[in-house]
């Protein structure tokens, strides 16, 4: 159990530092099951900082989500650190930004949040309905009490958990300068079962499959603007001159699209699943990202954002690595 | 105009009954909602609370060709939908339907717009009053509200076993005559005054937006844009979903020697959006897009239409993945202290 106490005593600690400019973390929503993201410029802030099943979003996203401005003539870059809050998932994309040299290790200070478990929306919208209050919830043993609308709710957390939970592997920050609570236990494992379950369809099944999912897609790119591994200045997909992919939303370029941005994450996918939580039209994008990690995996032995030294799974070359797709 | 019902287990019969029409209703994908048309009336259901993508897609697609080309070739014919091809949305909410109002200021504006207009002219509105409103519904605070009929053609109401139907306009009244529908009695109408009530005291989120409109240019350079934008994915799901945004791109395909020109959604949120040839970007970060998206709907649009680009569907709100939450902007707007404006 994360003690919301110690976790903003410490976060005014460190944004009472001069060297630091902003910190990331969770804050109340204004409705639903959801929290919000919170950027916190100044300690007297602190107490909007949150830490409950509602924190499913990854705060790492929003490092490189801050525009480099240019810098006035005649003035000092601000090179004051950010101080991030993550869960063991989202501290993947730390490692992974910091293996792809992203940004210094020294720029972000890492407040680590050992976590047991986040929500899916989705989930609880089912069960309990939507609702215009913020919702608050808290975990008890197997389960979560919710309180909905001055109403206490409870429902068995295996069944409002997010999916990426239930597979975690990492409930404890990988990367962090300090913990804001003690670690908890592992209690879940990855076996790739939802992998097999797709790759068990003929190519005809998953093609129709696929189609209705890509046909949905009004390429509002939120997909692509969340994930904490997509940060290029200048995205091929929307990159006019030349212009690799077509404006044009019909099932050709959605498919380019959804290609692409899931090959670009090829050995680079930290599997916070953020893509896919935010999609308005609901398309599962996480099946494309999944059976990709599991390639990576199988084939060269890797696994991207857990290893601060190791290097990017495209820029190294192993003589044993296997190449039965060229010869 | 007149009052008509039909008995719910009878909808099939009464969509199947509109010959001259192509009929578009809300279709399901999974939890996914979206008005496509009509392939099989028995597949239509009218139980949902709206669709995730509003209907201003039948209007303004999110891509349509203008026309062809073929490269040495002069003579070119716009693609001009067909005002006389008459189409039936049935079931939109009166929110969306109230949308097409706004929207219709823009595209009769400075230069009428055929691909739009004839597209309006051609579509015959059969909306849906809703019992149940959504979580983030606040259209009584922006002239709407569960039962409006601003911009409809008929209103629909489930009333227990039997849809009551109330005509608005001539056409309307044709294409409820074209149904085959029965006259409807004291009974349905006191039911459909009920429903709107209480549906009315279901809406728990309301807006107050008297003086936004005028406060909003005096907040230009504030900090209080950063509050939200500092999260902001610079994503297009706020403005996508709006059944109010309305702004396009122009772009040229080509294929060989043969091309056209289409246009598609575009959303201020994106950076690209005023990016010039030149590489300057006078909306250089995700604040001045927060900004620009909250000052259209409730300044730059009111000043030149009368009238607030915004109907409170919730739809922003409620497919926000970072909890951007326009009723929140809009109390810190008016909350906002004018003198601690930065001047750039």
């Amino acid at each position: 159990m994360v003690d919301e106490k110690n976790l903003r005593d410490k976060a005014k600690e460190v944004l009472e530092r001069d060297d630091v400019r902003r910190l990331i973390g969770w804050a109340r929503g204004t409705y639903g099951y959801e929290s919000a993201p919170v950027v916190l410029k100044d300690a007297s802030e602190v107490d909007k900082l949150i830490f409950d099943p509602t924190c499913v979003q990854n705060p790492a996203s929003f490092i490189t989500l801050e525009e480099k401005k240019p810098v006035p003539r005649g003035q000092e870059p601000d090179t004051r650190k950010v101080a991030v809050l993550v869960k063991g998932c989202d501290s993947r994309a730390i490692v992974q930004q910091l293996v792809e040299k992203a940004y210094d290790r020294e720029g972000v200070i890492v407040l680590g949040v050992p976590c047991t478990g986040v929500v899916d929306r989705r989930k609880a919208a089912k069960m309990f309905g939507d609702t215009s209050e913020p919702v608050e919830i808290s975990e008890e043993g197997d389960k979560y009490v919710l309180t909905v609308n001055g109403e206490k709710k409870e429902a068995p957390k295996a069944e409002l958990v997010a999916d990426k939970c239930l597979r975690c592997r990492y409930p404890n920050p990988l990367v962090y300068d300090m913990l804001v609570a003690d670690e908890v236990e592992k209690w879940a494992d990855d076996e790739f079962a939802d992998v097999d379950e797709f790759a068990g369809q003929t190519p005809e099944e998953k093609w129709k499959f696929w189609e209705e999912q890509f046909s949905k897609c009004i390429r509002c790119y939120s997909c692509r603007n969340v994930c904490p591994m997509c940060y290029c200045v200048e995205c091929v997909v929307t990159k006019q001159k030349p212009q690799w992919t077509r404006r044009a939303t019909d099932i050709s370029e959605n498919t380019a699209y959804h290609i692409q941005r899931a090959w670009h994450l090829a050995g680079r996918c930290i599997e916070c699943m953020e893509c896919q939580r935010v999609c308005p039209v609901d398309i599962p994008i996480m099946t494309l990202n999944r059976k990709l990690t599991r390639d990576v995996k199988e084939m060269f032995e890797y696994e991207p954002g857990v290893d601060v030294e190791a290097e990017p799974l495209l820029a190294c070359y192993n003589p044993q690595d296997p190449e039965e797709y060229i010869m | 105009m007149g009052d008509f019902k039909f008995a719910k287990d009878k909808m099939a019969e009464v969509i199947g009954a509109l010959k001259d029409y192509q009929v578009l209703a809300p279709k399901a994908v999974g939890d996914v909602l979206r008005f496509q048309p009509v392939e099989d009336p028995a597949q239509v259901s009218l139980d949902y609370p709206n669709t995730n993508v509003p209907p201003k897609e039948l209007m303004f697609p999110e891509t349509e060709t203008l026309f062809k080309y073929r490269v040495g070739q002069t003579d070119i014919e716009p693609e001009v939908p067909d005002a006389s091809a008459r189409r039936l949305i049935f079931g939109i909410r009166p929110c969306d339907a109230l949308a097409y109002t706004i929207v219709d200021k823009l595209y009769a504006w400075d230069f009428p717009d055929p691909y739009y207009q004839k597209r309006r002219e051609a579509t015959v509105l059969f909306g849906f009053a809703c019992s149940e409103p959504a979580a983030n519904c606040f259209c009584p605070s922006m002239g709407g509200g569960p039962a409006s009929e601003k911009g409809l053609d008929a209103l629909m109401f489930d009333v227990g076993d039997t849809i009551y139907v109330k005509t608005l306009t001539d056409k309307g009244e044709e294409a409820a005559k074209a149904m085959g529908l029965e006259a409807a009695g004291e009974a349905q109408m006191k039911a459909a005054d009920a429903q709107e009530k209480e549906a009315l005291a279901k809406i728990k989120r309301t807006l107050d937006h008297s003086g936004i409109p005028e406060k909003l240019p005096s907040l230009y350079d504030h900090t209080m844009w950063e509050r939200f934008s500092d999260r902001c994915l610079s994503c297009g799901i706020c403005t996508f979903l709006c059944p109010t945004c309305h702004c396009f791109d122009i772009q040229d395909e080509m294929e060989g020697f043969d091309g056209r020109r289409a246009r598609m959604w575009d959303t201020c949120m994106f950076s690209e959006y005023t990016l010039h040839t030149s590489g300057h970007n006078p909306r250089p970060t995700r604040k001045e897009r927060t900004r620009n998206r909250i000052s259209h709907k409730y300044s730059y649009f009111p000043e030149k239409f009368d009238v607030i680009a915004c109907v409170g569907c919730g739809r922003c709100i409620n497919y926000c993945p970072v909890n951007i939450d326009l009723l929140d902007i809009l109390e810190d707007v008016k909350k906002a202290e004018v003198k601690e404006a930065k001047t750039a």
